[in-house]
Order: structure tokens, then sequence, then C-alpha cells
């Protein structure tokens, strides 16, 4: 069975800006499915509207065999949904939060306690603190609780970790294992490509449209390019001179390298690019092959489409 | 009912966690209903009076020292001529002008037919009303016990002036004033605390966050409503304390009608609230549109101005206007011990509102966005 729905998902804004257009996937029951692609690519919008809060403008959606627009009671109970920002009431302690959203899906604490106990114990020191004076990290675990306390069947994370450090991440993901091996199915986005690896399948999503759907897996491994890192003095001006190298390839800035990626012929290309370097005067060190990660697979998506 | 009564206990939480929330809610609103009536006071102490007296004779003299002697008056003595008198008018240095003719008092004795000229500075008609009041009693006063003395038969002993003012026996403006403040009061916490209150969790993003949860509009919205309605109720009571032990004004009509009106006025302005906060945006836009909604109220609600003297599109609009219908029942049942059928119009009105402005409350407060 199908955890999720989508079929040619459209959503227009004031007539105006296309959020959405024709997106269509499912996400299979006891799935981690993640959402990844950078801010404004209309990863929330989907979010939104499995969540019954916007109404899509054309398309069908269903969650859990429901229509989102027609059943939207019966899915909001059926649903858990942590938003984008932070949306617990910050003047209510830890434990009145989890009280107040327990009551309100009609549920009690010690029902699903189980299933939220590895979390709990790390929030238990904290519990009388006012839930606006927590962390990040801490917040984020607060408001998986609140979404995981009616023992809801589908899992709605809006960029759960965006704002939280590694450590905390790293963290979070090892409890979204612990919450899918309970036989909840994830729905999660996150701007962070690294994190992608960590689900069952991913969708590539950019400008309302969706680009790629795999496993992390086969993405890396429909990478076509060969792809190499070198470390330069100014990435951006060095970016600048490569204009003129006519080969065709493909480079970028990742973090304080340059990745280049070639596509016919690496060994002789790659010859040309050292003498180009060379008569650019360029300098540089360790010119060395990599492996792609998503992010690389997820830029030669990108430039190639 | 378990999910009601935790939002309840909810609101009720962030009530009294919230600091400012708190203060503005309970301690502002009391102290300004203990001082305000001090402040917006009817009575009118110290007019300045002149006299321009042509007699120059016994009786003008003594009627002058009986305007000092009323307390209400202060003289500034005799002036000479009317031009004088009205560049004195004009420097605010004086608010009324009595001028006495010729052959004043010996008219009186013989008589005759004689005036007396009472010129007032209307710039605040309020204070030129009452002090041309004053005025007339103090000189009825005298003449009629001039004649006495004389053992005359003036035609003015035939006429007595007696003002008898019922159900606020001694004019007295606070028990107008303090009754109105009463339902601004009310008012207050009604429309302007729940209206900045939903529009805050818009703010936050909390709305959302509850919004995907299964719990029913109407069962949110009076979640919301019943802690400021106990909030409202519980000021109007402290309200009535006060009124009686700093006022003396005691309710001279029923105290459980009282409240019960108050508890559907409430109702009616917890709606307007959170009406005014569903369509708003944020606090700054539901401020803007209780503020200009709770001037008018106020104007038109009959407490500075009597209604009666208002323009007939303004009693129209008055009509719309839940303050006014309010402001009636409190003062029919504090000062005349009006009991129900006396204000059942009033009640039906309101009863009638609450329910229009809370269905619209209800509707136009929307969980789905398009």
């Amino acid at each position: 069975m199908k955890a999720i729905e989508i079929e040619n998902l459209n959503k227009i804004y004031n007539n105006r800006v296309q959020a959405l257009s024709d997106v269509s996937f499912y996400v299979s029951e006891g799935e981690v499915f993640g959402l990844v692609g950078p801010d404004g690519g209309g990863k929330s919008t989907i979010f939104n509207i499995l969540a019954t809060l916007l109404l899509p403008t054309s398309g069908q959606a269903s969650v859990l065999s429901r229509d989102v627009v027609n059943d939207a009671k019966i899915i909001r109970q059926l649903i858990g949904y942590l938003p984008g920002v932070f949306s617990l009431y910050p003047d209510l302690t830890v434990e009145e939060n989890l009280i107040f959203f327990a009551t309100m899906y009609k549920s009690r604490i010690k029902d699903n306690l189980p299933l939220i106990r590895p979390i709990w114990k790390q929030l238990v020191p904290f519990k009388d603190r006012r839930a606006g004076k927590l962390s990040g990290g801490m917040k984020q675990k607060l408001a998986l609780c609140c979404a995981l306390i009616h023992k809801p069947a589908l899992l709605l994370l809006d960029e759960p970790t965006t704002g939280v450090d590694p450590v905390s991440r790293a963290e979070f993901w090892d409890i979204l294992t612990n919450i899918q091996k309970q036989g909840i199915t994830v729905l999660v986005s996150t701007p962070y490509m690294d994190e992608a690896t960590r689900c069952d399948r991913i969708a590539l999503i950019q400008e309302g449209k969706i680009i790629k759907i795999d496993t992390p897996t086969n993405i890396m491994e429909a990478y076509r390019g060969f792809l190499y890192t070198i470390k330069v003095e100014n990435v951006f001006s060095v970016m600048e001179k490569l204009k003129e190298f006519d080969f065709p390839c493909n480079y970028y800035p990742y973090g304080q390298e340059l990745h280049i990626a070639f596509y016919e012929a690496p060994e002789i290309v790659l010859q040309k690019f050292c003498s180009f370097l060379r008569e650019q005067n360029i300098k540089f060190e360790e010119l060395s092959p990599i492996q792609p990660t998503i992010e690389d697979c997820f830029i030669e998506l990108v430039k190639l489409k | 009912m378990r999910t009601i009564l935790m939002l309840v206990k909810k609101e009720f939480l962030q009530v009294f966690r919230n600091s400012l929330l708190w203060k503005i809610l309970l301690i502002a609103p009391l102290a300004e209903f203990i001082l305000f009536p001090f402040t917006a006071d009817y009575e009118i102490k110290k007019l300045n009076i002149a006299f321009i007296d042509y007699d120059h004779s016994t009786t003008t003299r003594e009627i002058q020292n009986e305007f000092v002697a009323s307390g209400y008056f202060v003289s500034y003595g005799n002036i000479n001529s009317q031009k004088e008198a009205r560049s004195l008018m004009q420097r605010d240095v004086i608010d009324f002008i009595v001028e006495f003719p010729c052959d004043f008092e010996r008219k009186i004795i013989t008589n005759e037919y004689t005036q007396i000229a009472v010129t007032a500075n209307a710039i605040n008609s309020v204070k030129a009303g009452i002090g041309t009041n004053y005025v007339q009693t103090v000189l009825f006063d005298y003449i009629s016990s001039l004649a006495e003395s004389f053992g005359v038969e003036s035609q003015l002993t035939n006429i007595t002036i007696t003002n008898i003012y019922w159900f606020n026996e001694q004019m007295n403006y606070k028990n107008l004033i303090v009754p109105g403040i009463l339902v601004i009061l009310v008012t207050l916490i009604g429309a302007y605390v729940t209206a900045l209150n939903l529009v805050r969790e818009k703010e936050l993003g909390t709305i959302e966050q509850i919004n995907v949860t299964p719990i029913k509009k109407w069962q949110f919205l009076l979640g919301k409503m019943i802690p400021f309605w106990i909030l409202g109720m519980g000021e109007f009571i402290i309200g009535l304390g006060i009124m009686y032990l700093v006022f003396g004004i005691t309710i001279q009509g029923s105290f459980w009608l009282l409240l019960f009106a108050t508890s559907i006025y409430l109702f009616v302005m917890l709606g307007l609230g959170f009406f005014i906060s569903s369509v708003s945006e944020n606090q700054l836009q539901a401020m803007f549109v209780v503020f200009f909604l709770f001037i008018v109220f106020v104007l038109l609600s009959g407490l500075f101005t009597p209604i009666e003297g208002m323009p007939s599109w303004a009693q129209y609009v008055n009509y719309l206007n839940p303050m006014s219908f309010f402001m009636d029942i409190i003062k029919l049942v504090i000062l005349k011990a009006s009991n129900i059928h006396d204000i059942k119009i009033q009640l039906l009105v309101l009863t009638g509102m609450a329910i229009v402005i809370n269905t619209a409350a209800l509707l136009s407060y929307r969980e789905k966005v398009k």
C-alpha cells in the first residue's frame, strides 16, 4: 500500500507564482522518503498540501488512501506534522506542550510513551523549562515528541534539521531510523544533501519540478561524469578564467575547493586542463579524482537538464 | 470536553505567564477605573463672574455677595462697560457677565418690570449650560427671599423652581460616569485582548500546529473564549466592588440580572475580537481595527453626550453599537432598579448580535488556505 500518492499536483499562489508544476510521486508504507532541494523549490508547499493546510490548484494528492481536500479531518488524526518553523507554545513548559498536543489528538501520554521514550528521556531533565528557552536541537526533539504522541501512521517533517548543529542533526536522523522501525512512514525534506543518503528514496526537487526520484545509491551510481577536486587560492577568479577552457566540463565551488567534472576521455581532457592551468598561471594543489556525493549528482542533474 | 478544558487551561497558563498582559488585564484598567471618574467631573466650581452694575444699590451688592456665597462663583468685581467685559471674556478671564439696569432696586420694590442680562461664554457648552442654571438659581433664591422680607407679594414668590433629579438625586456625575467606565472596561477585555490573542498565534506559527490536529473550529474558538469570558466577568465583579467601596454606588436592581446581561455582552465583544483577528494578519492590523471601532462605540454610546442630541443618522448607526445597548442596561439596572422586562429589548438585541458576530467569526476562521 502507498502511504502518499501525488499525481500531477499543481500549486499556483495568487494566480501568479507557480510553486509546484505537475509533481507526481508516491511513498510506500514504512519508507523514509526524502524531498531534497534548495530553498524555494516547493518542498514546504508539498508539505502544507499533504498536511491539509493548503488547497492544491489542481491534481490529486492522497494520504493513506484518503484525499487531502475531502478527507482532511480524517487525515489529521492519522498524521504527525512538524512545520518548517518551530511552532509549539514558547511560554508553555516542555511537559505542558506535550500534554497539550496529546489532548488535542485525544490520546494520553502513557499510551504512546514507548514510541517516544528514547527522545523523551533526553527531554525529561528540562521538562519544567519553557519550550521557548530550549536549544535548537532540543526544540526539534520536543516538536517530534508532540508530533508522535498520538502514534501517527505517517510523519511529515519539513526541514527538521535546519538550524540545528551537526551533532544534533546526526542524532536526529538516528531517531528517524528508529521511528521507521516502529512501522511509521516518514516524509522528510532537507536542504542538506548529505542527509539525503539516510533516506530509502529521495526526490530531487527544484523550482517546483521533480528532477529525479530514486534511491541515493542509484542516483550516485548514475553519475555520468568523471569528478575531480582541486584546491586553488581564489575559487571565483579561477572560475572566471575557466570560461575560456573549451572542453565539455562542469565546475562549481564546493566549500573551499573547486569541483570539476569531465565528460569525454578524461585522461586527455585532464592533461589539457593541467596545461590550461599552467598557461593561465593558476596555482593549485591537489588535483585528484573523487567519488561524487549526492550534491554533485544534484548539480549534474540540474545542469544537464 | 477534555479538549476544551485543555484549551482553556493552556490559555490561562499563557495569560498568567505573560507578565505584561497580566498587568494590562487587571492592574491598568482598575487603576483607570479608580482615577478616571475624578477627572471626568461634570460638577463645575469656580466660575469667574463679573458684574456690570448701573444701579449701584444695596440690592445689587447683596446679589453679588450671594453669588460668591453660593460657592460656585468667583467674583471678578464690577466693570464699567460692555466693551471691557467682552475683552475680558475673550481673554478667558471671566466666564459669566451679569448686568443690572438702572433703577433695578426701585423697580423690584415697586413691583415694576425689570430685567437682568446674563451673558455666558459658551466655548465649553457644558460649562455654559450648567453655569447659567446656577446663575438662575442664585437670582431666584435672592429675589424671592427679598420679597418675603419686604412682605411684598412679588410675582416671583408665586414661582418656585424645584429640580428633582430622579434616579440620581444629588445629580452626582459619578453615578453616571462610574457605571459607564465599567462598560468600557468590559469592552476592553472582551474585544482588545481576544483580538490580539488569536493573531499572536498566527504570528508565532502555533496556529499551524493547532490546525493540523483534528480539533474542530468551534472547539478551538470556544477554548479561547471561555478564559477571556471568565476574566471579563471577574473584572466586572471587581469593578462593581470598587464602585460600591470607593464611590458608594449601590446596585438598585438585581445583581444577577446585571451579571446575566454582562455575560451576553461579553460574548458579543469576544466574538467581535475573534472576527477581527481572524481577518487580520498581524497584531498591528488587529489593534488598529479594534481601536477605531472602540472609539466609535464609546462616542456613540451616550456616555459623554446624550444620544438624543445626536443627528438622526448617528442615532441609526447606534442601533449597530452593542456598547450603547449595554450602557443602557447598566445604567437602568444599577441606577433605576429596572427588571428583566424593562431591559428585554436590549438583551434580545445583544443576544442577536452575539449570535451573528460569533457565526461570522467561526466562518471567517480558515484552517485551509487557498
